[in-house]
Formats: structure tokens, C-alpha cells, sequence
């Protein structure tokens, strides 16, 4: 028989946990509510629907200049260092490169424990070996690895809950995205879109990392779809990756998934078509990975203009009409707004530099210039591969009504030239590189999305990698390649303080409170920084 | 014997005239080799060495004959598959088949350049002496810094891209050094003018600089750092700080000895 006291002493005990358990935990509720609960980081865009905006506002435009570094966290690997951290209840969750990731402290960096799964020697991975982020679902973390697994870690620990292998990275397939965690689902988008792999898009059961569905960015053979490529060889290997976060509206129950180019990129011979679903947003029922109805924003992409960049959904009166819209800039050069209930194309404007294409048709195609297709002597075309902006997330605030986009002005001459495939190896027919004596450069751009038009830019030197973060003290925080953390006024676009952080900035920032204190924080070379307003 | 330049270019179209001349027959095989080494040079190699192999803005020729790691069949396989450690060529993840394909490939487009005709020890005499171009180039320790030093460049430029850079520095301006970030590029050798608030003026070339602040090295070898605030005016020439050296300032004779000695800057490298 247990005695009276160890009996009190055993149920003290389980109410101890059981509120410790509320803190540090994250239910599908407060994912729901990620805006309201400012305090918090709780996903890769702050919210599901894109935004990455904040409604924090201790630092604001008559302060900002006060801000200074809190702490910095130094991370061991090289490479870019492309992750979006998640706070939770004052710690910090961050996946850095060549497989790691990170819990500190988030009032002062100090290391809770640290991740690190062995890579595989032949990994494939194009364009470096980066990781943008963490989900979280519980006390739960999940990650997206380069070799092609998807992994659940213990918050408190970062001991391993489960893995699952998605695919075979041999075959070019990885994981890049920072997953999304959305009704017990733990979504996730594959890389691979210069290997020539088949993508897809993955979702598993957040506690038992068993797979629920999986929707192929590609149909097969005799779905709708498939008749917009030539043959089922040239579409088996037709790319069209998906690796980057998308978004969802939880009334519409829609996620919205940005899926990337055509392989081979530069190659378009042996895959005349449109290439669906390449270079697109997808809505998707989440509980069925059902299609319900998709957007293509480059048919038949010849270069690299991949539609991997975070689609934003908000609300706005277009024409005297209130409308639910799902808002991008692509990487071709335009602003597109559409109708997120039914994929309806509303309007598009080019934002950045291009000379393909003279307008988007009413019908939501372009209207080519006559350009050529990339051939054996080159083709200067603009923008470049990389694109009129990239993976960097834009930023909506709600305060302004305004969109601000990394608008990349940069060209490249594109050469192409058949390929054979072998499975496993690079695939992209040819290559591309910048015109001689060039100079690219970049803005912030400010775009009202009931219009697309520019409303305000901030120059920068070079062409930008850094995402933006807006909040309630009507700032915009960016990045530029020189390594600079950038405050704008939200309104003007006037920049009101830096920080020069040493490394080129390919990350988004992201803001939190601990202890009453707001914080931005930002990671830049190996490092994590921490900032908030000089006491 | 001085050889005209007519001359000269003459006796080059015989010398190529007999090299195609003794270009033997493809077979289907081959053939097939050489293509599908095209094809993955294009998207292995080509954004270094340049689209048709004859030298990138990162990296050198491969067609030139005269491969500074070896250019042997073993020795390029090897460096294809392994890259080359102190440098910047990579390994590549292609198979031992393609890779071969590529060295066809490079085999068919190779024309083997006759070393410059002139007298390395004149060009070696004019390069620190009347030619005036250690007052901002640096060999082996010796000259100026104000432009690239050119201790290996033998190994990264053929004879003809030194010629052209000699009669016209703004035809290529070249890059300080490579950038390691994805995507970036470092600052290059643009002659620029700058102006403070104070009413001092500058002209040489940019070390660094962003949206806040410039990091600079005058034609007097001095740095200087500036807030862009600090600054009326900072103007990108557009152009080399280098002069053209036209045929008034050195003769045909002289650019080659001048090429000649630049040609045998190999840093040790055979």
C-alpha cells in the first residue's frame, strides 16, 4: 500500500507536469491564433496565411534607432544559413545547414541542445546544404532533411521521435522547406527540380509520422493534366519541385503550395507543353491532398522561374467587391493577385525589371515578346535564373495595406543544349550565366496589392537574398548580400537603422517578446542574432 | 628578323589552316562521345570556363593546350571527378563515362596555341621598367597593388585575352577575387572617383562597399574608409583605371614580349 504522503506527493507531482506540459506546448489552436499570440514565433511565416507580420510594437519608428544586438549564437556548419527560427514561450528552435539544428534560450542565446544527423557523402542537393526551419506541433519539432527524410525531435530535448524516409535522395530527391503543421499534418514539399525527379507533396500524421497522402506536383499518365506533356517518360522526370512553405486558409480549409520549374530547365524540346503542375500554386484539401484547383503562373518555363515564393493570402475590396485573395510575386517578374476561393486570376503587374513578356493576358497567360527560347548561342533574358525575387519571403501589413517584396534586377544569358537524363545526376539542358560587365542590383518594393502598383522602393547594390518581416511599429526589416539588417519605415520605405552583421543576409527575419522585452531576430553566416531596444 | 603584324597573322591562318587540315575523321561513336560531352560540359563546367570551353570569367581556358594541372587523360579525369585542391574547381558528381565524354569533347575543340613568339626577358624588362607596369601590378612580391597581381596569371589567361587587356584594360574588368556567398559578386577593378564633403577628391578603386559605407584604395596606395555620409559624390567609371597602351606607347614587338613574359607567370605551376 502506497502511503497517504507519497500518494500526495505523486499527484503534486502530475499537476507539476501537468502545467508544465501547457508551457512550451503548441496545440492546433494556437497555430490557428498564431497573429493573436505575438509573443510566439509558432511557424515559418509567422502565420498560415503568409503574412509574416507581427503585431508587436515596442520597437517602432521613433525608436528604432535604439535597437542593439541581445545576444549572438554561433552555429558550427558553413553555407548559407537560410532558416526561419520559431520561439516558443521563450526558447528558440532553428535548423541550420548540413543537417542541424538548434533549442537556445531566447533571451540569451545559450544552447539547450543541438541536433546533428549525418549526411549521407553523394547527397544531392543543387543550390547548397541549407534547411529553412522547423514546424511544431505539441512538444513536437519536425524537419525536412537533405537526405530526403522527414524527422520528428522532442522540443525539450531534441531527442529523435520518429523518421521517416520520403524518398530516395540518390535519385536527386531533398528536403530544403520548412514544414507547415497544420490539423495533426505535418506538410512538407520536395527539392530536386535540377535532377529531374518527379515532385510531390507529402503530408504525415504529426504523432506517428505515418504518410496521409502524397500529391504529385506531376500527373501520371491519363490524369488531367498529363495531356500537357508530350509523352510519360518526358513527365516522369519533369521536376516541378515544391520546396518551399505554402499557406492556408483555415475557413476555406485550402492550403496553397508554390511548386517550381520544368526539367530540364533550359531544355524545352522534348517537353513541348504547358508542363503542369510546374511553376504554380496548388489548392489543396489537406485532409485528402486533393487538388482543388491550381494556377500556373510560367507554361512551359524555360527559365528556371520557379513559383516557389510563399503565396499571401488577405483580404481586400478590388473594384468596389470585397475579395479573399491569394497574392504572389513570382519569380517571373510579375505581381499576380487571385481569388483564393476558386484560383480566378484578378490582375498582374510587373514589378521588376523583365523583357519576356509584354503583359498578362485576361486569361491569366502571358503575352510573349519575341524573345527566343534559350538556344546554343545565348540569350540575354531578364530577370536572370534566379529570378525577380526567390524563396525570400515578401511581408503584407495589414497597417498599411502594403506588400514588400526583395525585387532582384538581374539578367543572364541562357544557353541550351539537349541532355541526356541519368537518374540521379544534374538535369537542366544547358546553362546560364550573367552578361559580361552587368552590374546587378536590387529594392525593397512596396506594392499595393489591389493594384500591384509600386508604391515605394529602397535601392539596394546588389541583388537581395533576404526575406522581410513587417510589424505594428510600421517597420519593414530586410537584408541585403553586403550583410546589413535593415530597418524601413513601412510607410515611406526609408531606411532608420542597420546592423552590418558580417555575412551576406539569406534569411527573413522574425520578431518575439520574453519578459516584456520585443526582439528581432535574424541568423546571418553561422550565426544567430538577437536584437532589442538599448535599455 | 621583325615579322610585320600582317605578317604574323598570316603565318597564324597557315598554322591553324594546317591544323584543320590534319584533323582527322569522326566516327559515329566519337561523334556521339563528343556531343554528349558538350551537353554536360555545358551544365558541369560551362558558367566557370565559358560556354565553348575557351575561358570564363572564373575560370581559365581548356582548349588552349596548355592545362596548368596536367592535361593528360588521367590527370584531367582525375581532376574532373576530384577537382583540384587549392583551387577552386570542384569535384563533379558525374560518372566516369561522362566525364570521359567531357575530355572528348575538350580534345575536339583543342587547338594547341603556339606559345607567344616574343622574348620573355624583354617583356620582363618592360613590365618593371618603361612599360611602367609594376607601378600597379605585382609579380612574385614586386610592384604595385592598385590592380590584379599577376604572379599566376600565365595559368588563368591566354595570350590573346592579355593582348586585348593590354590595348584595351576596359574590355574585360575583372573581379577582385571570387566570391564565396552563392550568388554574389565581389567588387571589381572599375576605376572610381570619389569626392568627400570636405572637398577632397580621389580616384582608385573600390575595396568594398554597401549602402552605408565605402571602402576605398587610392591611386597613391592609401586606404581610406568612408561613411557614405561623409561622401558629395562617388562615381563608377565604367572603365579601367589601366591606360590603353596603344601602338604609339608599345609596339607590336613589344606586346608580345609583354605577352610572352605574362604567359610564363605561372606561380610554379608547370
Amino acid at each position: 500500500m502506497i502511503p497517504g504522503w507519497a500518494r500526495r506527493a505523486w499527484v503534486v507531482c502530475w499537476l507539476g507536469l501537468l502545467a508544465a506540459g501547457v508551457q512550451g506546448q503548441v496545440t492546433n489552436e494556437q497555430l490557428l491564433r498564431s497573429g493573436e499570440l505575438a509573443s510566439n514565433w509558432l511557424q515559418y511565416s509567422g502565420t498560415y496565411d503568409g503574412q509574416r507580420y507581427s503585431k508587436l510594437a515596442q520597437i517602432n519608428r521613433g525608436n528604432v534607432a535604439r535597437l542593439a544586438v541581445q545576444w549572438i549564437a554561433q552555429t558550427p556548419a558553413q553555407g548559407n544559413f537560410e532558416a526561419t527560427p520559431i520561439v516558443v514561450d521563450g526558447i528558440m528552435y532553428v535548423t541550420g545547414q548540413e543537417n542541424t539544428a538548434f533549442a537556445v534560450d531566447a533571451r540569451t542565446g545559450r544552447k539547450l541542445w543541438q541536433y546533428k544527423r549525418v549526411l549521407p557523402e553523394s547527397i544531392k542537393a543543387c543550390c547548397g546544404h541549407v534547411n529553412r526551419g522547423f514546424g511544431i506541433l505539441g512538444t513536437r519539432l519536425f524537419m525536412a532533411t537533405l537526405d530526403a527524410h522527414v524527422i520528428a525531435l522532442d522540443a525539450a530535448t531534441g531527442n529523435l521521435l520518429w523518421d521517416v524516409n520520403a524518398v530516395d535522395y540518390e535519385k536527386g530527391y531533398a528536403f530544403t522547406v520548412a514544414p507547415l503543421v497544420l490539423k495533426n499534418k505535418v506538410i512538407v514539399g520536395v527539392s530536386g527540380g535540377e535532377y529531374g525527379i518527379r515532385g510531390f507533396i507529402d503530408a504525415y500524421d504529426a504523432e506517428t509520422g505515418q504518410r496521409a497522402w502524397r500529391l504529385y506536383t506531376i500527373p501520371g499518365p491519363g490524369e488531367p493534366g498529363s495531356e500537357t506533356w508530350p509523352d510519360a517518360a518526358s513527365a516522369a522526370r519533369g521536376g516541378a519541385p515544391a520546396w518551399v512553405t505554402g499557406s492556408y486558409d483555415p475557413e476555406l480549409n485550402l492550403l496553397y503550395w508554390p511548386t517550381g520549374n520544368p526539367s530540364p530547365s533550359d531544355e524545352g524540346a522534348e517537353r513541348r507543353g504547358d508542363n503542369l503542375y510546374s511553376n504554380a500554386v496548388l489548392a489543396i484539401n489537406p485532409d485528402t491532398g486533393k487538388l482543388v484547383w491550381h494556377f500556373q503562373f510560367t507554361p512551359f518555363d524555360l527559365h528556371d522561374w520557379d513559383a516557389t515564393e510563399v503565396p499571401v493570402l488577405l483580404d481586400a475590396t478590388l473594384d468596389g467587391k470585397p475579395r479573399k485573395l491569394l497574392v504572389h510575386a513570382d519569380r517571373n517578374g510579375f505581381f499576380y493577385a487571385l481569388d483564393r476561393t476558386n484560383g480566378q486570376f484578378l490582375f498582374a503587374k510587373s514589378y521588376a525589371g523583365q523583357n519576356w513578356a509584354k503583359d498578362i493576358g485576361t486569361d491569366g497567360r502571358p503575352i510573349p515578346l519575341a524573345l527566343p527560347a534559350p538556344n546554343e548561342e545565348g540569350v540575354k533574358t531578364c530577370p536572370g535564373a534566379a529570378g525577380a525575387t526567390n524563396w525570400m519571403s515578401p511581408t503584407y501589413s495589414p497597417q498599411t495595406g502594403l506588400f514588400y517584396v526583395s525585387a532582384r534586377e538581374q539578367c543572364d544569358i541562357f544557353y541550351a543544349h539537349p541532355q541526356k537524363f541519368v537518374e540521379g545526376r544534374l538535369y537542366i539542358g544547358s546553362v546560364y550565366m550573367p552578361p559580361a560587365r552587368e552590374k546587378d542590383w536590387g529594392a525593397v518594393r512596396a506594392i499595393d496589392p489591389r493594384n500591384g502598383e509600386v508604391r515605394w522602393e529602397y535601392k539596394e547594390l546588389s541583388a537581395p537574398w533576404a526575406g522581410n518581416l513587417s510589424t505594428a511599429g510600421k517597420l519593414v526589416f530586410t537584408g541585403d548580400i553586403a550583410g546589413n539588417l535593415i530597418a524601413l519605415d513601412a510607410e515611406s520605405g526609408k531606411p532608420l537603422w542597420h546592423l552590418p552583421t558580417g555575412a551576406g543576409i539569406y534569411a527573413a527575419p522574425v520578431t518575439y517578446e520574453a519578459n516584456g522585452k520585443q526582439y528581432i531576430a535574424i541568423a546571418s553566416g553561422t550565426a544567430l542574432i538577437a536584437l532589442a531596444l538599448a535599455e | 628578323m621583325k615579322i610585320g603584324w600582317a605578317w604574323a597573322a598570316a603565318l597564324a591562318m597557315v598554322w591553324v589552316g594546317g591544323v584543320h587540315a590534319q584533323k582527322k575523321e569522326i566516327s559515329g561513336a566519337e561523334s556521339e562521345s563528343i556531343q554528349n560531352g558538350r551537353s554536360i560540359f555545358r551544365v558541369q563546367c560551362a558558367y566557370c570556363h565559358g560556354i565553348d570551353a575557351d575561358g570564363g570569367f572564373r575560370a581559365p581556358s581548356l582548349v588552349s593546350g596548355r592545362l596548368s594541372h596536367g592535361d593528360s587523360n588521367e590527370a584531367m579525369l582525375n581532376h574532373i571527378l576530384h577537382g583540384i585542391p587549392g583551387t577552386a574547381m570542384p569535384a563533379n558528381d558525374i560518372d566516369e563515362g561522362s566525364a570521359k565524354d567531357v575530355i572528348a569533347y575538350l580534345r575536339s575543340r583543342s587547338t594547341k596555341i603556339a606559345p607567344p613568339a616574343g622574348n620573355v626577358e624583354s617583356g620582363r624588362k618592360l613590365f618593371f621598367g618603361e612599360g611602367y607596369c609594376s607601378r600597379c601590378h605585382m609579380v612574385e612580391g614586386r610592384g604595385g597593388r592598385l590592380g590584379p597581381d599577376l604572379t599566376r596569371v600565365g595559368t588563368s589567361r591566354p595570350p590573346k585575352y592579355l593582348a586585348e587587356s593590354i590595348r584595351d584594360p576596359d574590355a574585360d574588368i575583372t573581379e577582385r577575387y571570387l566570391a564565396i556567398d552563392f550568388g554574389t559578386a565581389a567588387p571589381s577593378y572599375e576605376l572610381v572617383t570619389v569626392t568627400t564633403k570636405q572637398g577632397a577628391s580621389y580616384s582608385g578603386v573600390i575595396l568594398n562597399e554597401d549602402s552605408f559605407s565605402v571602402q576605398f584604395l587610392d591611386d597613391n596606395e592609401n586606404i581610406h574608409a568612408w561613411m557614405r555620409n561623409e561622401l558629395k559624390g562617388i562615381v563608377h567609371e565604367g572603365r579601367s583605371p589601366m591606360p590603353k597602351y596603344g601602338r604609339e606607347q608599345i609596339s607590336d614587338q613589344q606586346l608580345g614580349d609583354l605577352v610572352a613574359y605574362l604567359s610564363s607567370l605561372r606561380g610554379g605551376a608547370q
